[in-house]
């Protein structure tokens, strides 16, 4: 596989330990990852694997304790509005609107309130919001709230969109109307994507390569590339190609569980 | 509507009750003067206007010491629960204030503040100090991580991370803390105004308890908790409109 030429995000030799001496622990070792731009990226690996680490670390939420991570060519010190970021829950506040919440980032950095709220409406309609920009998160269902979310880690118009097990919450049908949504915000250009999931559906369903990570210590066990499109609404499993690469991850992930277990 | 009278009456079959024993002879009048002697009592010291200097006297220090505590006391929680030193520092002296009963040192404050206002409002304001610190302590202390780092994602700053969201996400648990805070500084209030006072409430149930006066002093307790059950209800609707964004469960 030829490694992408313009890279977004590259992160080289990574490596995570928490603690010290004996009670040390190896979280994440060896990273290699380079996304180009416009690319959609899953991860998927057995709970407890790092990959949610591994995203708090391109967040910047964490520091690695070895290797480097860039996002175009500039190395990641802190967290910052040039990485948009989905969490499954939490990630509004509960204290502001919807249009509040989805402007929230443009106000942190100053942009005019005409040009916020021009933004926000722009974003409400991308994620189907019409309607509720005056309702407070717990006034919305589950998959609602992340819609927002999505809406708010867009407005500030990311370098990478960075979801950790977004839909992970929601319930089978909303998961996959959500699906539908993020890959056609994604085909209309809006941002590279590096998405976190146990599901390996999703994994395969979203991402035109996937990345496969192994039992802790976590690493790239291998990456996969999905070389045929996926449709809005299609039905995964009609799909024999699909079929073909699901069952491929699947076996690759559930090695690792049962490393995890031995 | 139905509910709010179905719940009064209770509270109603209580003063018929009281009423009743006080007419059989019961209840004499050297134990306890009747509702309706303590009503009229009541009815005569809001007629003559006799209570309104003395409400407005108590209302005052109350309020001051009250407000000094919301403001020292949402200050004081936020930084305890930002700052390890701060709060490593001021743990052990509130637990120790804690149990204190805080009319007992009004004679402590007397000396260093006067017989005046200052030592009513300084021991209102430390009573009301310590449900505000605990309530926004715990408050800020449990703002989910993920909402900070929600935020700081979105380029909020170390500093205005306290006001956009540590301060806003603690705000129903310091809401309540205040509430608490309201009904300690009316209990407070009246101890500190028994102790060398010549205005307020509770001078008027001091000097009425001390002339054999009692339903004239039950009146103004009967005033008092009417008074704080207003302030309180006009605290949660306010909270309820300002806090609409949160699931009060109560």
């Amino acid at each position: 596989m030829s490694e992408p030429a313009l890279a977004c995000l590259e992160l080289s030799g990574v490596g995570m330990r928490y603690g010290e001496g004996d009670k040390a622990l190896t979280a994440l070792t060896s990273i290699e990852l380079a996304i180009a731009e416009h690319e959609f990226v899953t991860i998927v690996g057995p709970s407890g694997c790092g990959k949610s680490t591994l995203l708090y670390l391109i967040a910047g939420f964490l520091r690695p304790t070895a290797g480097s991570l860039q996002l175009r060519g500039k190395p990641i010190t802190k967290p910052g509005p040039d990485r948009g970021i989905v969490f499954q829950r939490y990630s509004l506040f509960p204290w502001l609107t919807v249009r509040a919440n989805i402007g929230y980032g443009l106000a942190e950095q100053g942009t005019p309130r005409a040009e916020r709220d021009r933004i926000v409406a722009e974003y409400v309609r991308m994620v189907h919001l019409e309607g509720c920009e005056d309702r407070y998160p717990r006034e919305l269902s589950g998959g609602m709230q992340q819609r927002v979310a999505l809406a708010q880690a867009l407005a500030c118009k990311p370098d990478i969109l960075l979801m950790d097990e977004p839909f992970g919450a929601l319930d089978a049908q909303t998961r996959r109307i959500l699906q539908d949504e993020v890959r056609r915000i994604w085909r209309g250009g809006a941002a590279t994507v590096l998405f976190i999931t146990h599901d390996v559906e999703e994994a395969v369903a979203l991402g035109t390569r996937i990345v496969v990570m192994s039992a802790r210590p976590g690493r790239i066990k291998e990456v996969l590339t999905r070389d045929f499109d996926v449709g809005d609404g299609e039905d995964y499993d009609a799909n024999p190609a699909f079929t073909r690469l699901k069952l491929r991850v699947w076996h690759s992930v559930k090695e690792e569980v049962d490393a995890a277990r031995a | 509507m139905r509910l709010a009278l179905t719940k009064l009456i209770p509270l109603a079959l209580l003063l018929a009750a009281w009423q009743a024993a006080s007419g059989a002879g019961v209840l004499p009048k050297s134990v306890l003067p009747s509702f309706v002697d303590v009503a009229a009592s009541l009815a005569a010291m809001v007629r003559t206007g006799e209570i309104w200097p003395h409400t407005a006297a108590s209302l005052g220090r109350a309020g001051a010491g009250f407000l000094i505590a919301v403001v020292a006391g949402v200050s004081l929680g936020l930084v305890m629960a930002r700052v390890r030193a701060v709060e490593q520092g001021a743990e052990p002296i509130l637990l120790l204030l804690y149990p204190v009963p805080k009319p007992a040192m009004i004679p402590l404050f007397m000396i260093w503040l006067g017989i005046g206002d200052f030592s009513k409002i300084a021991v209102i304001a430390l009573a009301c100090l310590l449900p505000v610190v605990v309530a926004t302590f715990n408050g800020a202390r449990s703002v989910d991580d993920i909402l900070l780092w929600s935020a700081r994602a979105r380029g909020t700053s170390e500093r205005r991370l306290l006001w956009r969201v540590i301060l806003p996400a603690a705000l129903p648990q310091v809401a309540a803390g205040v509430r608490t805070a309201i009904a300690v500084a009316i209990i407070v209030l009246v101890s500190s105004e028994f102790i060398s006072s010549e205005k307020g409430l509770g001078y008027l149930i001091f000097s009425f308890g001390g002339v054999g006066a009692d339903d004239a002093m039950l009146a103004v307790v009967i005033y008092l908790a009417i008074l704080g059950y207003l302030l309180d209800r006009f605290y949660m609707a306010g909270i309820r409109r300002l806090l609409s964004w949160h699931a009060f469960t109560h």
